[in-house]
């Protein structure tokens, strides 16, 4: 039981600092990622393959990983530059994460296809008993996602935030400020991606094994719902709304002790009815509404 | 590459129905409905329950599936999108995710992740003008043909098709002309879980049935619709056509399994040149 | 004499605070009233919420006995009441003769559902729409898009027409023109309330004059005393003075 739930509060610390990327590109910059599973894959695939195949350590891996998100969104955003319409932005970001899903699919050469990745490294892997490590990657985890927060509240207080924050709110602003409103799209999209990356090696060093059924559009959902969940884009709430999540989630893999009849397959369409059922619900009968939600909240003391 | 140009004009001509049904739902509705994938897998189990498990002709059970999907979407429009609708298009961007993932699944659930297909009996292959087609083809192109000249009929001749033009094109000024909208949303999910429903099972019929055969036709259905012009039913056709032939062409020099990254850089490439599409007028929101 | 329309102490505005604080106007039948003051004083705000497109936070709107406070915009036309918005106001994608067939399709009334929507009545004030009816609207001039607006609100046999600036932007010539179908359709038994810049052609044709300033009636006259007043100009554009100094 310890284990368990040693276990899960790892996957809770990289789901909320994928939620928490998911809160910054949306709530400071107003791009709605949508293509979430493909870039966590991007994420996750480039962490592991710079260790399997380029022979870099942990550490490295995960900076390339970060880097090579960031970099991938920051082309997304330049792309869609001239669109400041949520729809388009909307649609290219769903459109280039199943690309992205396509390439870790079909380059057998480079991700093994459907079988994946396995033998994945993990940071101070073969320093740390096996026994114990179970509590270092929880710690990882948990300093990491403090990192992550703490990084996100110093953008959001830094005079780059303060402008953002008054391009969102002021139409006048932006309009008079016209191309560095742009490239402040491209930079926070890029940052978030950066995060993406992070929580993508996490998920590689807690699995170990990798394969391209893991980064179904699913993950879109948990991102979202935890962003929603949490509500009012306060950090605090996003972490708490992932953890909810992802505790309900992991306990509704239970269900399979008690209905029996279903076979495994079936199991996973209702697991995933209940999570779109559930993210419409959310979305209905939160009353607060969703543009005030996003606003990413900061306290100046 | 005359025979590949065929089949693309083929691929294109399944994309129509759909991607004409994303183009009025965003007209009307001002979202981009990521559902509409999902709603042609179920449509189309729906008619493979009546096709194969009850046997009935492929025809009639479409046709019962069509009317009773387009009802479908009215109740489903009626619990989900309905409360969102002044909302903003994000927040029904992502309840149309969540509902696409209810669907497909109510879907796997049912039938489970097997490849399943209509019954319908095998014909040969023939040949005209050195082009190898087989009779599921032709039928596509029949199919889709006479439900564009009926949806062409509907938008232009129609007192609906014309509202529901006025209103994708200036919904304010459709509510002071006296046009009721909850009505013309009401006709324009039905007419688009016809369309759906249909090109579900040409998609069907093309391929296979499985639980993903839909939404993997979602990026060159948007694609299709943002070519033409998001809200502009012509421009659907034509982007839809478009679409179909240059990532069929394409394949001679990608990788088929990449087909979906042809009308991705189609996205990209109107993005930054043309955003309003080929044929679309930067439209007004509320 | 009867009053068609009566806006009583009429509270509106976008998010927090009123735009309106307090309207009362009434229309006469058969006359025309229009309303003049400087930008931001709230006269579209006023028309757009006596259409239904904004909500009437306090006070009412009667027209010919009835409230048409609680009632949405389709339901206000049914009622009788048109309107022209100043801009955005035809379907630029759809033709011109669908232009001006949509408002009547949707009638609840059958007997007007049937029938033509041209009446040769409306031909004879529109002369130069026919010749365009299979062009797209969005192709039109300025000024005859103005016309086809103007138009298609009078297909549906409106008690009230409200217009508004129905000049603004056009060339001379179009401007006099609209004025003088204006005049016509007033003839014809049309009760009219409209808002114009252009407040001395506007006047003119008119019986009654408001003036609005901030979100309040400063003033109601007969047009002809408002127009014999030497510092009309100064009457409206004092206010804007006046208030740019106050904000």
């Amino acid at each position: 039981m310890i284990s368990f739930l040693i276990l899960i509060s790892t996957v809770v610390c990289f789901s909320a600092i994928l939620a928490l990327a998911l809160n910054f590109q949306w709530g400071l910059g107003g791009m709605v990622n949508f293509g979430m599973a493909g870039l966590y894959a991007l994420g996750t695939y480039s962490c592991a393959l710079l260790m399997l195949k380029g022979g870099a350590n942990t550490f490295f891996a995960t900076l390339g990983a970060m880097a090579i998100v960031a970099a991938a969104c920051g082309v997304i955003a330049l792309v869609t530059l001239r669109v400041t319409e949520e729809d388009y932005f909307a649609i290219v970001t769903l459109g280039v994460g199943e690309m992205l899903r396509l390439v870790a699919l079909n380059e057998d050469w480079l991700t093994k296809g459907a079988l994946g990745l396995t033998g994945i490294p993990r940071p101070l892997g073969d320093v740390i008993a096996p026994e114990y490590y179970q509590y270092f990657l929880l710690g990882l985890s948990v300093a990491l996602l403090a990192g992550t927060v703490w990084f996100l509240n110093v953008i959001a207080r830094s005079p780059f935030g303060r402008i953002m924050r008054a391009l969102r709110e002021d139409d006048v602003v932006a309009a008079t400020l016209g191309k560095h409103v742009l490239w402040a799209r491209v930079r926070i999209f890029a940052i978030g991606g950066a995060i993406i990356g992070l929580a993508g090696s996490l998920h590689g060093f807690y699995y170990q094994y990798i394969d391209p059924t893991q980064f179904s559009n699913i993950v879109i959902a948990y991102a979202f719902m935890a962003v929603i969940a949490g509500g009012r884009g306060a950090h605090q709430g996003v972490i708490w709304g992932a953890a909810v999540v992802m505790v309900l989630l992991e306990g509704s893999r239970f269900m399979k002790d008690l209905i029996p009849v279903l076979d495994s397959d079936q199991l996973a369409a209702i697991r995933i009815i209940i999570i779109g059922i559930g993210l419409i619900l959310l979305l209905v009968f939160r009353p607060q509404g969703f543009m005030r939600e996003y606003r990413l909240q900061v306290n100046f003391k | 590459m005359l025979q590949t140009a065929f089949n693309g004009l083929v691929t294109g001509i399944i994309v129509t129905l759909p991607a004409l049904a994303v183009t009025l739902l965003f007209g009307v509705l001002k979202f981009p409905n990521f559902a509409v994938g999902s709603m042609m897998t179920l449509a189309a189990y729906l008619v493979f329950a009546l096709n194969v498990q009850l046997g009935w002709p492929l025809v009639i059970s479409t046709a019962v599936v069509a009317v009773a999907f387009g009802g479908l979407l009215i109740a489903i429009d009626y619990v989900t999108f309905k409360p969102l609708r002044e909302r903003g298009s994000i927040t029904l961007m992502v309840a149309s995710l969540g509902l696409g993932f209810v669907l497909e699944n109510i879907a796997r659930l049912a039938y489970g992740n097997t490849a399943r297909s209509f019954a319908i009996e095998l014909a040969r292959p023939f040949r005209f003008l050195d082009i190898r087609m087989n009779r599921e083809q032709m039928i596509t192109i029949v199919v889709s043909t006479l439900a564009m000249l009926a949806m062409y009929f509907l938008l232009t001749r129609m007192p609906i098709g014309r509202a529901m033009r006025a209103v994708a094109d200036n919904p304010a000024l459709a509510l002071v002309r006296g046009i009721e909208s909850p009505r013309i949303i009401r006709w324009t999910w039905f007419i688009a879980g016809m369309l759906l429903a249909v090109g579900g099972v040409l998609i069907g019929m093309d391929r296979a049935l499985e639980p993903p055969m839909g939404s993997s036709y979602l990026v060159a259905v948007f694609a299709a619709a943002i070519l033409g012009g998001l809200g502009s039913p012509l421009g659907a056709f034509i982007g839809a056509l478009v679409i179909g032939i240059v990532s069929e062409l394409a394949t001679l020099v990608i990788p088929p399994n990449y087909r979906i990254g042809i009308p991705l850089c189609v996205i990209a490439l109107i993005l930054i040149f043309r955003p309003q599409g080929l044929f679309g007028q930067p439209y007004i929101r509320k | 004499m009867s009053d068609i329309l009566v806006i009583k102490e009429l509270h509106a505005g976008y998010g927090e605070g009123d735009i309106l604080k307090g309207i009362d106007i009434t229309l006469p039948a058969g006359r025309v009233v229009t309303i003049i003051g400087p930008n931001g004083s709230g006269k579209s705000t006023l028309l757009k919420t006596l259409a239904g497109l904004l909500l009437a936070r306090r006070g009412d709107i009667v027209l010919k006995e009835q409230s048409l406070r609680d009632l949405s915009p389709p339901r206000r036309v049914r009622a009788g009441l048109s309107y022209v918005p100043q801009e955005y106001n035809i379907f630029r994608n759809l033709t011109v003769l669908e232009n001006l067939k949509i408002a009547r399709e949707f009638m609840a009334d059958r007997k007007m559902r049937g029938g033509t929507a041209i009446s040769d009545e409306l031909i004879e004030l529109f002369p130069e729409l026919p010749g365009k009816f299979k062009a797209r609207a969005g192709n039109l001039s300025g000024g005859q898009r103005q016309m086809l607006a103007f138009a298609c609100a009078l297909t549906v046999h409106p008690e009230v027409l409200m217009l508004d600036e129905p000049s603004a932007g056009l060339s001379p010539k179009y401007m006099t023109d609209i004025f003088d179908t204006v005049k016509k359709v007033n003839a014809r038994g049309v009760s009219v309330l409209m808002v114009e810049q252009n407040a001395i052609e506007a006047l003119r044709i008119s019986d009654t004059c408001v003036v609005m300033a901030n979100g309040h009636v400063r003033l109601t006259a007969l047009a002809n005393q408002v127009l014999e007043m030497k510092d009309l100009h100064s009457l409206y554009l004092g206010d804007a003075k006046e208030e740019a100094v106050a904000s």
